[in-house]
């Protein structure tokens, strides 16, 4: 069977990563025409990165566990505590930036462990595992930082808020993060397993992949990407707050979601991670500079997620439905 | 005539599944449908239940023409069809699937459930389960068990026309039996009954008259009575099936050596595979075979007893360690244990041994598709390419994947659990030479099935499992399915 032209088409059209890079590059030349002099400027494109940074990071560590087959609601908690415990060791403990940093991301390597063990070893369901977790890790998050903690050490906030050509430092770790997963997801035989155990657990296992330690070790990367991804948020803030992250869980599946995963793992690319948010920042800085309300944006980012899988799902029926009879 | 289909068409884009078939079943018919994977069996059956429309053609009734728009209008014409692959709901009772969405009500509209039981309970009795309780939830049954509840659920239906799609795949010969005391029973009442099968020793025990499909096409009926095994395979694959000659491989050193094995579901197990030597493990579905090659596997814990690989001792926990002793194991279930069925032909072949697809110590998807290109040469593996997901290809070809991906990891040891389950001839007969190689090249190899004509064929030894025991052991020259069957079975 030699592929022809709208065989090859409709498999790229399958592939989210190329849909969404199509339908980003049409938005960006759209609005530009548009707003010629508001949004295609430096200032725009870097607020919009440095806007969307914290959520990719969290994002990346939420498309290696949906590739998995399961998911994480406790990231939104998870950010805002590390930040706090981070804070919290700073400034009443006089514990040391590098040190208090540390501390932090082991904690949240910890909840990451609970969050994992309970789902992989003891059989929890992933949604109510991490739910319980979202409220108890919110919890902590308020004892930590309380109304919020101000007045960061100098070199805690250089963490977030120094810049390198121009671009603030969040946007270099998320791409940094992005490049490195891509790579590990693409190049590893450790991080190929979870495409493995997302298709089919089961035969994961009779093929002789440590299914349940590797699951507990993806709750623990997740947890430790959203706990970097806390730290860089209240760095750049220069303060940290109970209330940050919150509702940035389900932000962070759609995006993960447009960005090509599915509830039913084995499928999506951590670039996918990556142009999911930058679709969704890309969607609400536009409505932001057209003067649309608050309102109207969570509406249209719900519709346009599902539009994204009704196209997805009438293009994999006209497949299957071909592929079935040869 | 009961049913006629008359110049059944049935096109897909760029494809015709059904090419002017046309087929006359009178009440109180076997009628055999068989065919390789792919032939258009199955889509004719979803046309017959409602499940699919012709695209040009007519079927007769009692000589009245009829259109089956879909399943619930095929159940009212008295249409019932037993699926492949299981219809039923796990978390719910016996009775319950059963009755699904039609349980007898009281005057009030409240489901009757003394009446839903009673009706259940003559059902099962019927089925040879009576040892079953009604209210039993689904999961808590084998799977053999479960298919016969999909037995049940169609002849609760009264049918006049009852589809058998491949009803023996997952039960033994023991519940074989008393599906096939049904099936003359409803002749009696004159039900014309299809019967859809791979296994030529079925379709010429049961049926009246045999057709064959080939892509497509109807191949042609005969009456049962006058045709041969191999005239039907002819008509099917359009050649003779070669026999394979004897084994003579076997060595003089141990690989495998189990003593006293006891796990959940079988105690007591001792036995030894040599280099190149077949051991078949032969039993009824539940007696144990499969838990035993698991729990060897390390994908089952072990209670007591010992695993030798080699004369040496070892303690196999997961089933990375089995791999890395040396030990594959060909899973029971393609489709929920086997594959990967949305991961591409490369993907799944790689699976065991990823390792082998890296290049300078990294994963590279340049060579999985080399590796994947080499395995579909030599096995023969029908796939435009490497990147076809795996669920695309039939049945056949998806076993050949699984095969590809343990040869590829290569191991010493290879556990096969119902290789050729759902096989269509022509695969099953490559599968058997397979086998057969790696066993000449080597390899020590425990095959378990329940098709004894494929243990006999294959195996050096065959033991025999029934209730968790190894309970009789034959050797080639003294086996014969006759024996075997009485041991398996003996109460």
């Amino acid at each position: 069977m030699k592929p022809n032209y709208h065989t090859v088409l409709t498999q790229r059209l399958q592939d989210r990563t190329f849909t969404l890079s199509l339908t980003i590059t049409g938005i960006v030349i759209l609005f530009s025409i548009i707003y010629p002099t508001l949004f295609p400027t430096f200032d725009n494109f870097r607020q919009v990165l440095l806007n969307l940074s914290v959520e990719t990071i969290v994002a990346v560590g939420m498309m290696l566990l949906m590739i998995s087959g399961s998911f994480d609601l406790s990231v939104g908690s998870v950010v805002a505590f590390s930040g706090g415990l981070c804070a919290w060791l700073m400034y009443f403990h006089h514990v040391n930036v590098c040190a208090a940093v540390l501390i932090a991301l082991l904690a949240c390597l910890f909840i990451g462990l609970i969050n994992g063990y309970f789902v992989a070893y003891i059989g929890i369901n992933p949604l109510i595992q991490t739910l319980a977790m979202m409220g108890i890790v919110r919890g902590l998050a308020l004892m930590v930082s309380g109304a919020g903690i101000q007045a960061l050490p100098y070199w805690f906030n250089a963490i977030g808020q120094s810049r390198l050509f121009g671009i603030q430092m969040p946007v270099w770790y998320m791409i940094i993060t992005v490049i490195l997963f891509t790579f590990l997801f693409t190049k590893t035989v450790f991080f190929r397993r979870y495409y493995y155990i997302g298709s089919n657990e089961k035969a994961a296992m009779l093929s002789g992949i440590a299914v349940k330690k590797m699951k507990l070790y993806g709750f623990m990367i997740a947890s430790l990407l959203a706990g970097v991804a806390g730290i860089l948020l209240s760095s750049r803030l220069g303060a940290a707050m109970s209330t940050s992250g919150e509702g940035l869980e389900l932000r962070v599946i759609t995006a993960v979601i447009l960005g090509g995963a599915s509830l039913n793992g084995g499928t999506g690319k951590i670039t996918g991670a990556l142009l999911g948010a930058v679709f969704m920042g890309l969607v609400s800085n536009i409505m932001t500079i057209a003067r649309i309300s608050g309102y109207w944006q969570q509406i249209i980012l719900g519709i346009i997620l599902i539009a994204a899988i009704c196209v997805d799902l009438l293009l994999k029926k006209e497949r299957i439905a071909k592929l079935k009879v040869e | 005539m009961l049913l006629q289909l008359q110049h059944i068409n049935k096109t897909y884009p760029g494809v015709n599944a059904l090419k002017d078939v046309s087929l006359t079943i009178a009440g109180g018919e076997v009628h055999a449908l068989c065919g390789e994977n792919g032939a258009g069996k199955s889509t004719l059956m979803n046309i017959l239940s409602g499940n699919q429309q012709p695209t040009s053609g007519e079927i007769l009734l009692n000589n009245k023409s009829v259109k089956i728009t879909n399943p619930l209008r095929a159940t009212a014409l008295g249409i019932a069809i037993v699926h492949q692959e299981k219809s039923l709901s796990e978390s719910l009772s016996i009775a319950e699937n059963i009755y699904a969405g039609r349980q007898p009500v009281n005057k009030w509209g409240l489901i009757n459930y003394s009446l839903l039981y009673q009706k259940t309970t003559g059902l099962l009795e019927r089925l040879g389960l009576q040892y079953l309780s009604p209210r039993t939830i689904l999961k808590q049954i084998s799977s053999a068990e479960q298919q016969m509840v999909e037995v049940a659920k169609a002849l609760s239906l009264n049918p006049r026309i009852l589809i058998l799609d491949e009803p023996t795949a997952a039960i033994t010969e023991k519940e074989t039996e008393i599906l096939f005391h049904i099936i003359s029973q409803l002749k009696k009442d004159d039900v014309a009954i299809v019967y859809i099968s791979h296994r030529m020793r079925e379709i010429f025990s049961i049926s009246d008259k045999v057709s064959v499909l080939k892509d497509g096409n109807h191949q042609g009926t005969r009456l049962t009575a006058e045709t041969n095994t191999n005239d039907l395979i002819k008509m099917m694959v359009g050649r003779e099936i070669p026999q394979l000659p004897v084994n003579k491989s076997r060595q003089a050193t141990t690989a495998l050596k189990v003593q006293s094995l006891c796990g959940d579901g079988f105690h007591g197990i001792s036995f030894s595979i040599h280099k190149g030597e077949v051991v078949g493990l032969s039993g009824l579905v539940g007696a144990g075979r499969s838990e035993i090659a698991k729990a060897i596997f390390g994908a089952a814990p072990v209670h007591s007893g010992d695993i030798f690989i080699h004369d040496k001792k070892v303690n196999i926990q997961s089933t990375g360690k089995a791999i890395k002793l040396g030990i594959g194991y060909i899973a029971e279930e393609r489709k929920t244990e086997g594959t990967f069925p949305d991961m591409n032909v490369g993907d799944n072949i790689v699976a065991a041994n990823m390792k082998a697809a890296k290049t300078k110590n990294l994963f590279s998807n340049e060579m999985v598709s080399s590796i994947a290109e080499k395995f579909i040469k030599k096995l023969n593996i029908a796939t435009p390419n490497v990147k076809r997901q795996v669920r695309f290809l039939s049945g056949g070809n998806q076993q050949k994947v699984v095969i590809a991906k343990w040869l590829l990891a290569d191991t010493e040891i290879l556990i096969a659990d119902e290789p050729t389950r759902g096989v269509d001839v022509g695969s099953r007969f490559e599968i058997y030479q397979l086998l057969k190689k790696e066993a000449e090249k080597g390899k020590a190899i425990l095959l378990i099935s329940s098709e004894l004509p494929e243990l006999l064929l294959l195996s050096d030894t065959i033991h025999v499992i029934r209730n968790g025991k190894l309970v009789e052991t034959f050797n080639r020259e003294n086996a014969t399915e006759e024996k075997i069957m009485l041991a398996a079975a003996a109460e």
